[in-house]
């Protein structure tokens, strides 16, 4: 148990207690190990995506450093930052637009890590009908999450067009919608929904939005500022198992992959679609950035861009948002 | 199940679902059979274990929920003075969505199942709470006169009075809890969970894996109807036959009066926002995702932007409840019709209440992509939704309530050898109400739920969509408001059925109409 946590540790013992009373099962309770414990909350179900974090773990390279971690899947309903605000999560897998709006409303964060330094928002869209820059979007009908209008708006405002061009139909995360004609075009990650369209045969072009003037950074390491301050040592420890977990994925994609299918034989994994995502997300999280700097790194340069996207995102921030002390002291 | 008689429309109805598939592939819509069974043979393994998980927390859930909808009933018929505010308590506890719980649960149980557990258990108390407390009131005056000439008091009318004539309605709540609970599991997972057919239905959506989202919902489909069939035998063996004699209506019932109702329920407001800011407290959850009452208020009331605030939330409440209310009424009125249809042609009932189980069983996020495929993202697509979700629980309710007919009115009618629609229409009808009411009180917060589910998922508009946009920018002020103002939306509505149920039923049930 941390010593520190905004949630008192004595009332989150006594409800564990009172649930598992109430006949349910509690992972993690039980760990008795010297090492210390320590949750990452991911943005999303198991899967290659954070294959860099199951390549640290198998590889011990926390319990090296005197860390036990657990990794917390994601889910719709499972937003990252309130784990991570209450202390039951040490840190959590955001990106900066999230982690921009949940300052703005009150949340104590620092990104102390960028795993994605591409955005992976994508425009998809079909061959006979193609999306191959923002100027394409007028007249079409686009597919996407309501979720994720922000997006959208600021992809067309960089790039100079209305949005009254383009006709938004509010879909699920699902790449249906576009197969069945219902949409020209969807906004999707381009790691996910594209892949799933071609390992089921469907070809298709995707857009990447990145490459239009949106620079937000994605998959982001996010902490609170009294962790920042408290479990200091911790958190240099997790990044550094994250740069190695990742810097081995780099290295080998398909063994990621692999590891991933092994690790999570519950979670209905398709080797095919694991192998492409593993493969399609490189380019996003590897850079001459990182070439020189290693996984993770953020400059004054990016952060700017950052905050500029931001503005037009309507989530102002300051670029004090970004904490790169954690990865000095882990590379250092 | 027995002879070709029932297994040729079967083999028909598969045929036409595999040609309808392969004319369709190009869509991506509806799997074939021939395609779902191979999955299904080829991911045998990771199936089974996946419904183990999800079976387990549907059950523990059912447990838990089921009990706690039947103390409530209890305490509520013990104590006549905090009916109504239990009843309202009770309410806005269902209302909740799990955009702003699952984050909830989730930080309070860590990782585990907790969350999986805690909403099955919600999704089914309330369907018991109701007939239950139905049930618990569903006995001649005389025979409370009865235990009272014996010097018997309210325990003794509790134990030989009122849980035996509850025993049918519960029942019927047990049997309506089977495919919710299920569900209740399932989307659980959606918070956070390493395995279970609903993280499955998940991974299959996205992954445009048709065979496997239909795999899925053909499972969830049949274990909730095994279970509603098991729950069905209890429901019988509970209640072999109709009571014999008719509630007698008690002298002098009661005029009805605004003044105790409207007490009531500003005492229940208070009882609910102290219950709301007290547990947040006393688990102390952060209020940067766990907003108290004060802080709604804060952000509707006296915030520089308050009016802004309450402009957005009211324009979106207009927009569910333009939606919503025509689906309930679509609903009620779908499964108060078949009730009466399968009354008339029981025959049918094979063939209906599998396909009323399995549409009440499988997640929404499955049958929506369907239904919107089928009906379009306009008001014909969101009203079938919200009729889907409710007209299952009123026709179960309806049913059991036209298994209450008293036997020595069915024998009147069968002793002038009347025509089944006559003995529906003057015997069975008059006996459905009381029922028909609980069931129209339950589909409340249900059509509520379901509507908010289609805007997320479909129409991008109404509370649905602020909720979803809300918790995707950590705008909970605005989550929990659009939550509370849902809350206060379904108690306004919940009144008007109350206000309905007892003008009729002062007529036609006395015995319910609290005294």
């Amino acid at each position: 148990m941390p010593l520190f946590s905004p949630m008192r540790p004595d009332r989150r013992r006594l409800l564990q207690g009172g649930l598992a009373l109430a006949g349910a099962s509690l992972a993690g309770t039980t760990a008795a190990r010297a090492a210390t414990p320590a949750r990452l909350q991911l943005s999303w179900l198991h899967s290659v995506q954070f294959g860099g974090s199951y390549l640290a773990l198998d590889r011990g390279y926390w319990s090296g450093e005197g860390l036990d971690v657990s990794l917390l899947p994601g889910g719709p309903n499972a937003p990252v930052e309130p784990p991570v605000v209450a202390g039951t999560a040490l840190a959590g897998i955001s990106a900066a637009d999230y982690t921009a709006a949940a300052v703005n409303q009150g949340a104590p964060f620092r990104i102390i890590g960028v795993a994605m330094q591409k955005n992976p928002f994508a425009i998809a869209s079909l061959p006979g009908n193609p999306v191959r820059s923002p100027a394409d979007l007028a007249g079409k009908k686009l597919g996407m999450a309501l979720a994720n209008m922000p997006v959208l708006e600021a992809l067309l405002t960089v790039n100079g067009i209305t949005t009254a061009d383009v006709e938004v139909v509010p879909t699920q995360y699902d790449a249906a919608p576009l197969l069945q004609g219902q949409v020209d075009c969807l906004l999707c990650w381009a790691t996910d929904l594209p892949v799933a369209m071609e390992v089921q045969g469907v070809e298709c072009v995707t857009m990447l939005l990145a490459d239009f003037g949106y620079s937000v950074h994605s998959q982001t390491y996010i902490a609170t500022e009294e962790s920042l301050a408290t479990r200091r040592s911790e958190l240099v420890a997790l990044m550094r198992g994250e740069i190695r977990g990742w810097e081995d994925y780099r290295a080998d994609p398909a063994a990621a992959a692999a590891l991933t299918l092994r690790m999570f034989p519950d979670a209905g994994l398709d080797p095919q679609v694991q192998a492409l995502q593993a493969e399609r997300q490189v380019p996003l999280m590897f850079s001459e950035l990182t070439e020189a700097e290693g996984f993770g790194w953020f400059t004054e340069e990016t952060v700017a861009a950052n905050v500029e996207t931001l503005a037009l995102l309507g989530k102002p921030v300051d670029p004090g948002l970004w904490d790169r002390s954690i990865l000095e002291e882990a590379r250092g | 199940m027995r002879g070709p008689g029932r297994a040729l429309p079967l083999l028909g109805l598969i045929l036409l679902w595999e040609v309808l598939a392969r004319a369709t592939a190009q869509s991506f819509v509806i799997a074939a059979p021939t395609a779902i069974a191979a999955h299904l043979a080829t991911h045998a393994e990771l199936l089974l274990r996946a419904l183990g998980t999800t079976a387990w927390n549907a059950a523990q859930g059912y447990l838990w929920g089921n009990l706690a909808g039947i103390a409530l009933a209890l305490a509520a018929v013990s104590a006549p003075r905090a009916e109504r505010i239990l009843s309202i308590l009770a309410l806005f506890v269902f209302c909740l969505p799990l955009v702003a719980t699952g984050p909830v649960l989730r930080v309070l149980s860590g990782p585990g199942n907790a969350p999986q557990v805690a909403l099955a258990a919600l999704a089914v108390y309330y369907t018991t709470f109701l007939p239950v407390l139905v049930g618990l009131r569903a006995a001649p005056q005389s025979w409370f006169e009865l235990v009272r000439s014996h010097g018997r008091g309210p325990l003794a009318a509790l134990w030989l009075v009122r849980l035996p004539a509850a025993l049918p309605y519960l029942a019927a709540g047990l049997q309506i809890a089977v495919p919710a609970a299920f569900l209740g599991a399932m989307v659980g997972e959606f918070t956070g969970a390493e395995r279970g057919l609903g993280m499955l239905t998940l991974r299959a959506l996205r992954g445009l894996d048709l065979p496997a989202t239909w795999a899925i919902a053909v499972i969830a489909a049949l274990v909730s109807g095994l279970a509603f069939h098991l729950a069905g035998r209890l429901a019988r063996w509970l209640d072999p036959a109709p009571p014999a004699l008719l509630p007698a209506a008690p002298a002098g019932a009661r005029p009805l009066r605004l003044a105790g109702p409207l007490a009531d329920t500003v005492l229940a407001l208070a009882a609910g926002g102290l219950l709301w800011a007290g547990l947040m407290e006393l688990f102390a959850l952060p209020d940067f995702f766990a907003k108290r009452p004060g802080d709604v208020w804060a952000f509707l009331v006296t915030d520089a932007q308050a009016g802004a605030h309450r402009a957005r939330l009211a324009a979106a409440l207009g927009q569910t409840l333009a939606m919503a209310g025509p689906g309930y009424l679509a609903g009620l009125a779908l499964g108060a019709g078949l009730a009466a249809g399968l009354t008339l042609r029981p025959g049918l009932a094979g063939l209906a209440m599998p396909l009323a189980v399995a549409l009440r069983a499988v997640p929404i996020i499955a049958t929506a992509p369907v239904l919107i495929w089928a009906l379009g993202r306009g008001a014909a697509g969101t009203v079938t939704v919200v009729a889907v979700m409710i007209f299952f629980p009123t026709l179960v309710a309806c049913l059991s309530g036209i298994a209450r007919t008293p036997r020595a009115v069915l024998d009147l009618f069968d002793s002038h050898a009347a025509p089944g629609l006559q003995r529906l229409l003057w015997a069975q009808l008059p006996a459905i109400l009381p029922a028909f009411f609980a069931a129209a009180r339950m589909a409340v917060p249900a059509a509520i739920l379901a509507v908010t589910t289609a805007e997320w998922l479909a129409t991008g508009r109404g509370i649905g969509a602020l909720m979803a946009v809300s918790a995707a920018t950590s705008d909970y002020a605005m989550l929990w408001s659009a939550t509370a103002a849902t809350g206060l939306a379904a108690l306004a509505a919940h009144g008007a059925v109350a206000w309905a149920e007892r003008a009729v039923l002062s007529r036609h049930a006395a015995e319910q109409v609290a005294r």
